[in-house]
Parts: structure tokens; C-alpha cells; sequence
């Protein structure tokens, strides 16, 4: 394999470009090392907590891969929510001679240009998170209508299939929302005692959710359960106290302040049964690792489903001491974890469960 | 042509009038190819109005116009002007100060597109230019922004005698010479006489009387939106037509103020350059600056505004200043905010408590005010734009009035007002001074310095005159206007101050 | 006759961008060699082309004296369209894009007539652009039509296609702006609008020509950015509001006084595209590409500002 040493002079230089951007250049091999690979990410927006996490996520799932002699170098580009900017930015990753391009992109598709461009020039290119459609990038996908069908169905069986409940949705317009959406009108629809009353848009924020649910509340009847989609389960909460109206059974997402707000509502009397599900801004350390594999030669489907972060009562606890207040819960992904769901995702056998943390990562 | 010995041009009974304004009364004026015409007057004696009317830029409210012999009816504007072969140079320059010499050649000569434009452009004003200016060194290629002023003046008037498709039959050059150098000027009026002989008709504005006297061929003197008066100008002499531009008019304001009672040095300046007389304002006192527009009053208005706020050296000022200017969309009103707010910007600071602003005590300021200039409007809180200019005007006044300033410098702060409103706002002016304020009054109508206890009169942006108000005559105004009866009576530089007045 | 097509004086306006230009691709080529390869120069300025056509379109709307605040949103708008109608139904989607260009026009007219200020009604504009763009494309998808896509990845020899079509947008705007006859009477519009009515030309159709002239550029970035994306998103050109403005001061533009330069647009938008290349090859945070690019033009308004203090 060709190193990505920094030439010096730039007749190398030109050289290697060409032989960079020819068709073909690149050996193929079975599995082979990588230890002098780069891998890059391309990361759309950075500007909230779940992002924030994620990123971090990544740089600690990289300086363990360089450590252990994965790879040789890393890097992170954070546009501002613009996909020509983004855009802008992978073609320059591109120039600069990355193996690999992990991307969490600002648009499904304004960025399938360059990601076209990239893998025409032989790099492996991933996304993530926020997905974009370009047929030759591996997508590391979460199954959203599941999620949705998971909540409903805890929901339905906690209630007795009968009930009301209420749907706090996300950014109105975005896949996410209408595949989560989806799953919860599917599995609904097998329990005819359970009406689904309202539904406001939470956008993935407590303030936002709590407005909105606040507004909504005056006109609906009894509200026993609350199906949401993450970040929205606090603000959910503070909108029924502040309303005077009893609480019902939220789903939670993984943010610091659900959590918390589990484990106190949970110490009261009569205990509160619920469950937490979402996406784990950790997913950008499985992108990595998937990155990682397919430079190494290992046989990787173009897409690759994860699980979901699910957390039961039993394991609250363990959870919430692994993230500090205001903080996004997530497991750290490591190469062998990937290397399994990988595994999973070939045989469509079941995938494997998140780790539990350990400590704060 | 229809007939070959009626002249180029012939106006009869121009009327025209902007509101209530009669800025033309009837006027006759004839140009006769080959020959200069020289226009003369003194502020808003209609000048500028007709030579608009005769260049098509504005249309007449009733008269005839006749030019070529053939009578010019409805919808005689700039093209039909244009393709008459009349050009006007005017007063305020109007180059694009973006584009190149050459390219404002182009501007002004519609029919001279298509391919090579550039090279006749070139070749038409750079002929021009030798021809009117010879040595001008001006690069033609230069854009106007960057020449000099008096090199815009050259090229403009050179401009205006390009000749691309129609010929050029009449030019007015209104204060044609007004930024050029001595040399500059003597070469213009010399070509005045080579363009007359290839039977090119001028009219001539200016306001350097032995000019005209000098050079052009006849004078119409102008006064009051009339013809006071024309003829030969062998026949006229400075004397003559200070005389005629100024015949004493009746005092229109109500037997001016009685006598200031002077109180502490305002303004003064400090030390004055080139022997000019030295500017001073006292407390309680009304001082006006005279003359024609656009001689130095305002910039020393400007002054003496950035000297209060130590932006300015040359003038000492003591206590604190407030501008009121008559262009008041650019930069008078807050187009957006309320009667109310217009009227107390300058004195938040004073209303504020603690940084915090009293609304109560704001509103109590800005009805007073209202009621006691009868701004007309049905609240305070209706936006300014609402009322009319001559209210919003009254807003502006009632603004620097309402201030705590000691000093307000009036920037001919009541041009476009009714004559009812003036007289009401001369009375709070007078109450004001009587208060112990002090004011510095730059207008262009001459009866508003009847409201004044002195007058300094400029001339080239120095004063030629000091008149105490019981002095004041239109034709010692005029004569000082005019630099006239001087030493060095064109002015070519700071004029002497007149030592025999006093 | 070699007079006739000899340089406009040089002006400092439009060379010190062109230096600062210089001075970056040097740096560049210098941090990564590879960007002096063919292919590597179309992948430094692959998004050159919506860049700088977004630059003289608002180029355009300056020359008037005018600003444009709803290009971004005009770009997505034709992005949309582009990759949903053209595609689909070529002929719909060729007279949709004749009603925008006339819609531009029209936009002018309005705010000559009404003398409104620009500044407002483009605003308006960006929000009627936005939601046609919505309605077009409700959630990003499309795809752009193969004529499109290919025509972006043409490469022609020797010159880099982003580089030659700079260079022919720049020459071009450079002969009808500044060389044509009614380009410079145009200008005089920003300059002295009283001037040029006085001499007798219509203000009215010199701001619906230049304001036609944007629509036509902002639809060619909204074309090229389809090509390059392969698909439609109705919020995908919003930076280019910003991004053209600065282009245009950076490269030399004023925004009063009709002061502007196609090149100079031209070099603005390369400046302001390879602002956060030559970041991320000197492994700055790209965080910083913002307060850069501010920088740049608060910088380039301080020089500008000195220079006229220093004149007077």
C-alpha cells in the first residue's frame, strides 16, 4: 500500500495525484493492513449537544484506532449547516488524498456530487446520522420505523391495549420524524383500544416540546402515555406539572435530563415504568470502524443497520452514572463491537446489543 | 428652418410654480443664434426654473416656446430638447463619477453606440476638450471621481459641445466658470467667441458681474420669477444691474425684532484667514449668513457643528450645538419613527433617568411642543412621514428648540415652506432668542434675514459684508453678493472685506 | 485598432484581489502539491461555478446601486426545479425558469416605479422563493437530467472546466459590462442616475436590464449547482446571499455608486471559495471559515476605508 506521507517537493507530488485519481491505481487487496490509512470526517452542523457528543465520540474512537495502529491520521471538517460548503469541503478531502470520507451530511442529497466524485476516485466513503442517497457511499443506517414500533408496542402492552396517548414528533419534514412517525401509526394499528389523540412537533428539544405540549394539553382528555422521540421527554414532563394534570407514562430518550428525571420519578411511590430508546451520537465510532473494515478489505454491505440505544430500568443506573449532567448518553462502538454487527448485518442474524458503559467515557 | 431671422429661441408669458410657490411669472426671453445671453438674478429669481424649462428637464405650467421658429407644444422634454441641438451644462456637475471621460461622453450621446463607440467617444472629447481648454491635461481615460473638481467642470462643459449626429445650436452654461482657475475661465470665455461665430447660440449664468459685462452679448436681469429688465450689455454697467436685481422691496416680515440684547460669546473664529471678517455669535442673538447659495455658508454651518463636537480647530464654541437642516430626508427625519420621538431625540439624555427614559415625561415634552408650533397632526404617535413638509419641518424646528443646545445652526431649515408656517416658526425663533439662544441662520430667500440682527454676506466662501439689520438694504445684499464695487471685484480670491461699510 | 480592446487602466481595486488571489493558490499548491494537477484544480473549484455566477448576478443588482437579498433562496428555487421539472417535464421546466428571469425583471421595474427600497423587497422575495421551492420539492430528492450532470463533468483539455468558465464569465461580463455602450450607461445608473435620465436614457429599463441580467446569472448557479449535486434541496443555496455580496466587495465592489467589476466579482468568489481549502489544508479548525471570511471583508472595507481617508 502507498503511504499518504506528506510529499515533498511537487513533481512527487503531481505524480502521485495522477496515480491518486486514475482509475484502477488503487491495489486490490483482501484483508490488508491499514495502519497507514487516513480516515476523515465531514461533519454537517456542530452546533448541539447530540453533535457535540458525537464528535467527541469519534476523536475517542480514532486516537484508539491510531493507538492500536488501525489507522494513521484522522481529521474533522464541521461545516455550517450549507451543503455547498460541505460540499466544498470533501472535494478538498478528496484532494488531499483521504482513504476514507465518513460523512453526517446537510442535505440526502445536495452532497451526492462529490460523494460520486470521491468514490470515483477510489476513496471509501460512509455516512452516517444524517444520510445522504449516493448509491456507492456504505450508509450506517438506524431502522427509524422501528423505533417508532418498538415505543408503541411498550406502550400498548404497559397499557393493556387500551388508552389514549399522545405523539411528540420531531423536525417536521425530516426522515427521522417520518419514519418514527410511521412505525408508531404501523404498530398502533394492531391495538384497536389505543387511540392516539394528538400530536404536536417537539422537535428534539425539551423547551420547544414543553411549548408545544403545553399548548395541546387544555384540549385533550385524559392523556395516559406520551410516545416521543428523544430529547423531548423532559419538556414533555414539566408541561403536564406545570398543567397540574397527572403524569403519564413518557418514553424517554437518552439526554441527561430524561434519565434523571426517570430515576427520580421511578424512586417515588408505585415506581414508574418506562423505557428510553434513540440513536446514540456514538453511531459516528461504528461509522468509523465500518470505515475502517472496508479499507481493510472485509466484505461490508451497503448498508449497514444498528441497534437502536434501547435502556430498561435495570440498567438506568449504569447509564446515568456514564453521563455527566446536560450530557447525551452514549456507548463508545469499538472495532470488534463493528466488526460483529458487520457480521450480523451479512448473516441477518439478530444485532448485537449495546455495550453497557462502564464508567464516563 | 422656418424662418432664418427669427431667433433660435423665443419664450413668451413661461409661467411656472411648485405648490404655492410662483417661481416663473410670466417670462419672454430670446436667444439668437450666434449670440450669448447672459441671465443674471439673485437667489430664486427663476434662473435655474427657466433654463430647466428650456432644457426640457420641467415642463411649464402655461406659455409658448418657440425654437427653430417652430412652436413647441405638449410634450416638450429632454429628447425633444436633445434633438433640438440645445445642451445644458448645469450647476450642480453631472458626470457619473464612476465612469471614465470618455465613457460620459458616451452618456450623453445616445446615437454614438455600436462597435468602436469607444474610439469616437475618445476622439470627440478629447477635440473638444484642446479645442475649449487647450492644455487641459486631463486623461480621458481617468473616471470622473478621480479628476479635480475644476477638471469635472472642463469636461462637462467640453461634453456639452460634442457633436455625435445632431449639431449643437444652443448651450447653456449655467456658472461655468464657477470651479475653474482664472486661466481655465479665460480660455472658456475666449472659445465662447469661436463657438458664436460657427452660429452657436449660449446662454450664460454667472455671477461675477464683469464677466458677463465683459463677454456676453445681451442681459436679462431676473427678479422675482420676472424680466426686471435686459438689453445690449455694452449699455449696462455693474451699477445698473445691481439696481435692477435688487429694487427695494417692501419688508414682508412683520417689522423685524426689536434690538437684541447681546449676551456671552457663542461662536467665534479663531483667527481668520486671508483677511476676511471675522465670524462672531453671541447668546440671545440672531446672526444670518447671506448671499448666493452655495458661497460658503454652509461649510462654515458644518464647522462650527464638528468644532462643538472637537472634530474641528478653527472655531472656538462655547456650550453645546444643534444642526437643522432643510433637506430633511437625508438628513433630518427618522423616516419611521413617530412625530413624538422625532420631536424628543435630541433631549433623551435629559429625559433619561439613570439611562432609563421617562415615557411620561417624553410625551408631556413632545405635546408641548406640538401645541405650541401647531404641528398639525391628530397625535404624537402618527409617523412622521404622515404629516406634510411643511409640519415635518415644524418637527425638526420644534426639535432643536426642545434641545438643550445654546447654539442652533439653521442650514436653511424652511426652504419649501408655506409663508403662514414660516412666520409662526420666525416668532418662536425670535421667543427663543429672547430666552438667551443663539442662532446661525443660513437661508437662500433673502426677506428671512430681515428676521436677523446681523447679516454676514459671503461671496466665494468669504464674507464680503457685515450689515446690522438696520442697514440691511437688498442692494447692499446684492452688491455684496456680487463682490462688486470691490477691489479684485471677481473675487478670483478671498476678497478684502468691505472697510467703508461701517 | 489595438487601442480599441487595450486593459482599462489598472486599478488597485481589482488587482489587490487578484494579488490576494495569487498569494492563496500559491500557498495552496505549496500545502498540497496535488491541487496543481488537472483534476486537482477541478476538485479545489468544483463549486466555483454556482459561486461565481451567484456573484455576478449580485454583481449585477450592485451596479445598480441596489442589493439582493434573495439570491440564495432564488438559487435553491431553480435547484428544485431543475431537478424535479427539467428532468421530468423539459419543457415545463425551460418556460418556469423564463418566468423566473422575467420575475427578476419584473422585481426591478417594481422598485424602480414604486421607489422602494431593495433591500426589502428582495427580502420578500427570498421568502417567495423559499416556499416555491418547498412546494416544488417538499423534502430534498430529485435528480438532475443527464445533459446537466454530464455537461458539469465535461473536461475539457488543458484548462479545468470551473477555470474556463470563470474565465469566460469574467471576459464576457467584462465586454458587456464595461465595453458595450449600453454597459456603460448602465453603470452610470449606480453612478448619477439624474445624469443618465437627464441625458435623455430610461432608468426603468436600465434597472430591469440589470436586473434581468441577475435573474439569467442566478438561474445558470442554480443550473450549475444541480449538476454538481445531481439533485434538488430547497434550502441548499441560502449562503449564496452572503457569499455573493462579499465576493462582489471583496472583489473591488462598492455598494453605492455603481462601482463594480465582473473580474473583480470573478476573483471575489475564488477568494471566497478557497478561503476555507486553504484552512483546511493548513489544518485550521474549518470553525474558523466564518470568522474568516468575515475577516476578509471587514478587512478589505478597513484598507478601502484608509485608502479614501488617506486620499482626502
Amino acid at each position: 500500500m502507498r503511504r499518504t506521507i506528506r510529499p515533498q517537493g511537487w513533481i512527487v507530488g503531481a505524480a502521485l495525484a495522477a496515480a491518486l485519481l486514475l482509475p484502477g491505481a488503487r491495489a486490490e487487496a483482501g484483508a490488508a493492513s491499514t495502519a497507514s490509512d487516513g480516515i476523515a470526517l465531514s461533519n454537517s452542523y456542530a452546533g448541539n449537544g447530540w453533535r457535540q457528543q458525537m464528535l467527541k465520540m469519534w476523536n475517542l474512537a480514532a486516537q484508539h484506532g491510531i493507538a492500536i495502529g488501525a489507522i494513521a491520521k484522522t481529521k474533522v471538517v464541521n461545516s455550517d449547516n450549507s451543503a455547498p460548503q460541505q460540499a466544498t469541503q470533501i472535494s478538498d478531502l478528496t484532494l488531499q488524498g483521504w482513504k476514507a470520507i465518513v460523512i453526517d451530511a446537510a442535505s440526502p442529497t445536495a452532497l451526492n456530487g462529490v460523494i460520486q466524485q470521491a468514490c470515483s476516485a477510489h476513496i471509501v466513503v460512509v455516512v452516517f446520522d444524517s444520510l445522504a442517497t449516493a448509491p456507492c457511499a456504505y450508509k450506517v443506517a438506524y431502522d427509524y420505523v422501528e423505533m417508532g414500533e418498538i415505543e408503541a408496542d411498550y406502550v400498548a402492552k404497559h397499557l393493556g391495549d387500551k388508552g389514549t396517548v399522545l405523539e411528540v414528533r420531531g423536525i417536521a419534514g425530516t426522515s427521522v420524524d417520518n419514519d418514527i412517525h410511521q412505525g408508531i401509526v404501523q404498530a398502533f394499528a394492531k391495538y384497536p383500544g389505543i387511540k392516539l389523540v394528538g400530536s404536536v412537533h417537539g422537535n428534539w428539544t425539551q423547551s420547544i416540546a414543553q411549548k408545544e405540549v403545553a399548548g395541546i394539553l387544555p384540549t385533550l382528555p385524559k392523556v395516559d402515555a406520551v410516545v416521543t422521540q428523544g430529547g423531548d421527554g423532559y419538556g414533555t414532563f414539566q408541561a403536564f406539572k406545570t398543567a397540574d394534570r397527572p403524569t403519564p407514562l413518557i418514553i424517554m430518550g437518552n439526554r441527561q435530563d430524561e434519565l434523571a428525571l426517570w430515576k427520580q420519578l421511578a424512586g417515588g411511590p408505585g415506581g414508574y415504568p418506562t423505557m428510553s430508546l434513540s440513536s446514540a451520537p456514538g453511531v459516528s465510532s461504528i461509522a468509523f470502524w465500518v470505515a475502517q473494515q472496508v479499507l481493510a478489505g472485509v466484505t461490508v454491505p451497503k448498508t449497514v443497520h444498528v441497534p437502536l440505544l434501547i435502556i430498561r430500568a435495570n440498567d438506568l443506573d449504569a447509564w446515568l452514572k456514564a453521563v455527566p449532567p446536560g450530557g447525551v448518553s452514549t456507548p463508545l462502538y469499538g472495532q470488534k463491537w463493528t466488526e460483529d454487527l458487520i457480521a450480523a448485518n451479512l448473516g441477518h442474524s439478530a444485532l448485537p446489543q449495546s455495550p453497557i458503559p462502564t464508567g464516563v467515557p | 428652418m422656418a424662418t432664418d431671422n427669427a431667433p433660435f429661441v423665443r419664450l413668451a408669458g413661461i409661467r411656472k410654480s411648485f405648490g404655492a410657490v410662483q417661481a416663473l411669472a410670466g417670462v419672454d426671453l430670446s436667444i439668437p443664434a450666434g449670440r450669448m445671453v447672459s441671465v443674471v438674478g439673485h437667489n430664486g429669481a427663476g434662473k435655474s426654473t427657466l433654463m430647466q424649462v428650456l432644457a426640457g428637464t420641467l415642463a411649464a405650467d402655461g406659455g409658448e416656446i418657440r425654437i427653430g421658429g417652430v412652436e413647441r407644444r405638449a410634450g416638450y422634454d429632454v429628447h425633444a430638447a436633445q434633438a433640438l441641438g440645445i445642451r445644458c451644462v448645469f450647476q450642480e456637475l453631472s458626470l457619473c463619477p464612476n465612469l471614465s471621460v470618455v465613457e460620459n461622453t458616451r452618456v450623453v450621446h445616445p446615437g454614438l453606440g455600436g462597435f468602436g463607440w469607444r474610439r469616437r467617444c475618445r476622439a470627440l472629447i478629447v477635440e473638444a476638450l484642446e479645442a475649449i481648454f487647450p492644455g487641459h491635461g486631463i486623461d480621458p481615460d481617468r473616471t470622473a471621481g478621480e479628476l479635480a473638481i475644476g477638471q469635472r467642470q472642463m469636461v462637462e462643459t467640453a461634453r456639452a459641445f460634442t457633436e455625435a449626429g445632431t449639431k449643437v445650436r444652443l448651450v447653456i452654461l449655467d456658472e461655468p466658470t464657477a470651479s475653474l482657475d482664472a486661466d481655465a475661465a479665460s480660455h472658456l470665455l475666449r472659445f465662447t467667441g469661436a463657438a458664436r461665430a460657427k452660429g452657436i447660440a449660449l446662454v450664460f449664468i454667472s455671477h461675477r458681474l464683469p464677466e458677463i459685462l465683459g463677454h456676453a452679448d445681451e442681459v436679462v436681469v431676473m427678479r422675482d420669477g420676472e424680466v426686471a429688465g435686459g438689453g445690449a450689455a455694452r449699455d449696462f454697467t455693474e451699477e445698473r444691474l445691481v439696481e435692477l436685481m435688487g429694487v427695494v422691496r417692501e419688508a414682508a416680515s412683520e417689522g423685524g425684532r426689536a434690538e437684541a440684547s447681546v449676551g456671552a460669546l457663542r461662536v467665534e473664529e479663531a483667527g481668520t484667514a486671508g483677511g476676511r471678517l471675522p465670524l462672531r455669535l453671541h447668546a440671545g442673538e440672531i446672526v444670518g449668513l447671506g448671499g448666493l447659495a452655495g458661497h460658503g455658508q454652509r461649510a462654515v454651518l458644518q464647522a462650527v457643528f464638528a468644532a462643538a463636537h472637537g472634530r474641528e480647530g478653527h472655531w472656538r464654541v462655547r456650550g453645546s450645538v444643534a444642526y437643522v437642516s432643510g433637506d430633511r430626508q437625508s438628513e433630518g427625519i427618522f423616516p419611521l419613527w413617530s412625530v413624538g420621538l422625532n420631536t424628543t431625540v435630541s433631549r433623551l439624555r435629559a429625559l433619561a433617568h439613570a439611562g432609563i427614559i421617562s415615557l411620561w415625561s417624553e410625551r408631556t415634552l413632545a405635546e408641548e411642543w406640538r401645541r405650541r408650533l401647531e404641528i398639525r397632526t391628530p397625535g404624537i404617535d402618527r409617523p412622521i412621514s404622515s404629516l406634510s413638509g411643511g409640519n415635518q419641518q415644524k418637527v425638526l424646528l420644534a426639535r432643536a428648540l426642545a434641545s438643550a443646545a445654546d447654539t442652533i445652526l439653521f442650514d436653511d431649515p424652511l426652504r419649501g415652506v408655506d409663508v403662514g408656517t414660516k412666520r409662526e416658526l420666525y416668532r418662536h425663533v425670535a421667543e427663543a432668542a429672547r430666552a438667551g439662544k443663539a442662532f446661525l441662520w443660513h437661508t437662500t430667500e433673502n426677506i428671512e434675514l430681515e428676521n436677523c440682527d446681523r447679516i454676514y454676506v459671503f461671496h466665494r466662501g468669504t464674507i464680503t459684508d457685515e450689515i446690522p439689520r438696520a442697514e440691511l438694504s437688498e442692494e447692499r445684499l446684492i452688491r455684496a453678493s456680487f463682490a462688486t464695487g470691490m477691489s479684485g471685484a471677481t473675487g478670483m480670491s478671498g476678497a478684502p472685506g468691505m472697510s467703508g461699510a461701517r | 485598432m489595438l487601442a480599441e480592446i487595450r486593459l482599462p487602466p489598472a486599478s488597485p481595486r481589482v488587482l489587490l484581489p487578484a494579488a490576494a488571489l495569487a498569494a492563496m493558490l500559491v500557498l495552496i499548491f505549496a500545502m498540497e502539491p496535488r491541487a496543481m494537477s488537472y483534476f486537482g484544480l477541478t476538485l479545489l473549484l468544483n463549486f466555483a461555478l454556482p459561486a461565481v455566477f451567484a456573484a455576478t448576478a449580485q454583481m449585477a443588482v450592485i451596479a445598480a446601486g441596489d442589493i439582493d437579498l434573495g439570491l440564495g433562496p432564488f438559487i435553491s428555487l431553480v435547484n428544485c426545479l431543475a431537478a424535479t421539472w427539467l428532468t421530468t417535464r423539459p419543457a415545463a421546466g425551460i418556460v418556469a425558469l423564463a418566468l423566473l428571469v422575467a420575475a427578476y425583471a419584473a422585481i426591478g421595474a417594481l422598485i424602480h416605479l414604486r421607489r422602494l427600497p431593495s433591500i426589502v423587497v428582495t427580502l420578500g422575495a427570498s421568502f417567495v422563493w423559499l416556499g416555491l421551492a418547498l412546494l416544488v420539492l417538499p423534502t430534498p430528492g430529485g435528480s438532475a437530467p443527464a445533459w446537466l450532470t454530464t455537461l458539469l463533468a465535461v473536461h475539457p483539455p488543458g484548462v479545468p472546466l470551473p477555470v474556463l468558465v470563470s474565465i469566460l464569465v469574467g471576459l464576457i461580463g467584462w465586454l458587456l459590462l464595461m465595453r458595450t455602450s449600453y454597459g456603460t450607461v448602465l453603470r452610470g445608473i449606480g453612478g448619477n442616475p439624474r445624469a443618465v435620465a437627464r441625458a435623455g436614457w430610461s432608468l426603468l429599463g436600465g434597472r430591469v436590464a440589470l436586473y434581468a441580467a441577475a435573474g439569467i446569472l442566478g438561474v445558470l448557479a442554480g443550473l450549475a449547482l444541480t449538476g454538481l449535486n445531481t439533485a434538488g434541496d430547497a434550502t441548499v443555496g441560502t449562503q449564496y446571499t452572503l457569499v455573493s455580496i462579499a465576493a462582489v466587495i471583496v472583489g473591488g465592489g462598492e455598494f453605492v455608486g455603481g462601482i463594480v467589476s465582473p473580474a473583480g466579482a470573478v476573483i471575489g468568489a475564488w477568494i471566497m471559495l478557497l478561503t476555507g481549502s486553504l484552512l483546511s489544508f493548513l489544518d485550521i479548525s474549518t470553525d474558523w471559515q466564518l470568522s474568516v471570511q468575515g475577516g476578509i471583508l471587514i478587512l478589505v472595507l478597513g484598507l478601502r476605508a484608509l485608502e479614501q481617508w488617506r486620499a482626502a
